[in-house]
């Protein structure tokens, strides 16, 4: 009786091992030629569209230049994945290109929050300018307007301090 | 001077701090022209000097150059550097179409440059398979940093200079938000090896 529940019971466990890497697949499975690839490529997209949302964010006037250092790291990781593809390191390959990808949408979301801060900023310094430049200008007038009559009443105080002087004419 | 010149003095004088006046303004809205925009690309010795670079090689040995960029396009700049093996008949590229050289790259470096900033790297490389038959060298593994790269690299021995001589060479592309790809940006540099040990 207890050979045939030892029996029985050594079945059912052979037939959940057998099931196991049906429930967990992707942890015990190795990564294929393709998903590495894939993996790499996606890792580039990200990468690039992280460069375009800096460049947007240097229009804009911000100083992207830690988020590039960071973009470097990233290019760095994707750079050792493509190494370990060309080896047939595929496993190695989707992992370096996972952080590189990581690294990538980290950066984009600080390039997209870095955009805002410098439009708003520059907007702001836009107006300030904008205002500096129209209050001076109107300075500049109202002053020049004001030495202008102080030299006008000057000038005509002069005129009409002058007296007619008879000249002698000796030939 | 009677008052309607001085009256003219004075507008001139107002119209001219008025325009001083709006300088910040009219610059934030109109940009002033900068230089021309252009990428360099350097290699250098060992020492970090434009000297000692590797010539005599040998099998199984590793010699290091640095390869450089600067970026002075007025904006970051995302590059790749091919780099590329040839021997003394096939072909380097282009520059007057600007063209890059057809043969395609063992390895490349992307990196991302700053406006006005540079980028640099040490690149060490050896042979380590080469196969000799009569007047005619082969070159089948060689190593760049941690890459091990299979090849297909022949030359005949050259009765001018006697030697078998190889080229490694770096071509600098940039990529264009555009064209949504790299692009060759007419700069390429490399270093002769003589390969006759």
């Amino acid at each position: 009786m207890n050979k045939v529940s030892l029996l029985k019971f050594s079945m059912v466990l052979l037939m959940l091992l057998a099931c196991l890497p049906l429930v967990v697949p992707t942890s015990v499975a190795q990564v294929s030629e393709g998903d590495a690839a894939s993996a790499i490529a996606d890792a580039e997209n990200v990468i690039i569209s992280a460069y375009e949302v800096i460049l947007e964010a240097e229009r804009a006037g911000a100083n992207a230049s830690v988020l590039l250092d960071r973009l470097n790291e990233a290019e760095g990781f994707l750079t050792r994945a493509r190494i370990a593809y060309s080896m047939g390191n595929f496993d190695e390959a989707a992992s370096l290109a996972d952080s590189g990808k990581n690294i990538g949408e980290e950066v984009k979301g600080a390039g997209v929050d870095l955009k805002d801060l410098s439009l708003a900023q520059s907007l702001q310094n836009m107006w300030v300018t904008a205002i500096g430049s129209f209050g001076s200008a109107v300075l500049i007038l109202l002053g020049s307007f004001w030495v202008w009559r102080v030299f006008k009443r000057r000038y005509f105080r002069q005129v009409l301090k002058m007296k007619p002087e008879a000249a002698t004419y000796e030939s | 001077m009677n008052l309607d010149d001085y009256r003219s003095v004075f507008m001139a004088a107002d119209l001219v701090l008025i325009l001083l006046a709006a300088v910040p303004t009219l610059s934030l809205t109109a940009p002033f022209p900068s230089g021309e925009p252009f990428s360099e690309l350097w290699v250098l010795g060992p020492n970090h000097m434009i000297e000692e670079y590797p010539f005599n090689v040998q099998v199984n040995e590793s010699y290091s150059v640095f390869v450089g960029v600067g970026n002075h396009l007025g904006r970051a700049s995302y590059y790749v550097i091919h780099v590329k093996f040839r021997n003394q008949t096939q072909p380097l590229p282009n520059v007057t179409i600007s063209e890059p050289s057809p043969l395609s790259g063992l390895l490349e470096y992307r990196f991302f440059v700053a406006n006005g900033g540079t980028w640099e790297t040490p690149i060490s490389f050896g042979f380590l398979e080469l196969s000799r038959q009569d007047d005619s060298l082969s070159v089948s593994r060689m190593s760049i940093n941690e890459a091990v790269l299979n090849l297909n690299a022949s030359t005949s021995w050259d009765s001018v200079y006697d030697g078998f001589f190889f080229q490694l060479f770096f071509e600098l592309w940039l990529y264009d938000t555009r064209q949504e790809s790299f692009e060759f940006q007419n700069r390429f540099a490399g270093i002769w090896l003589n390969m006759t040990a």
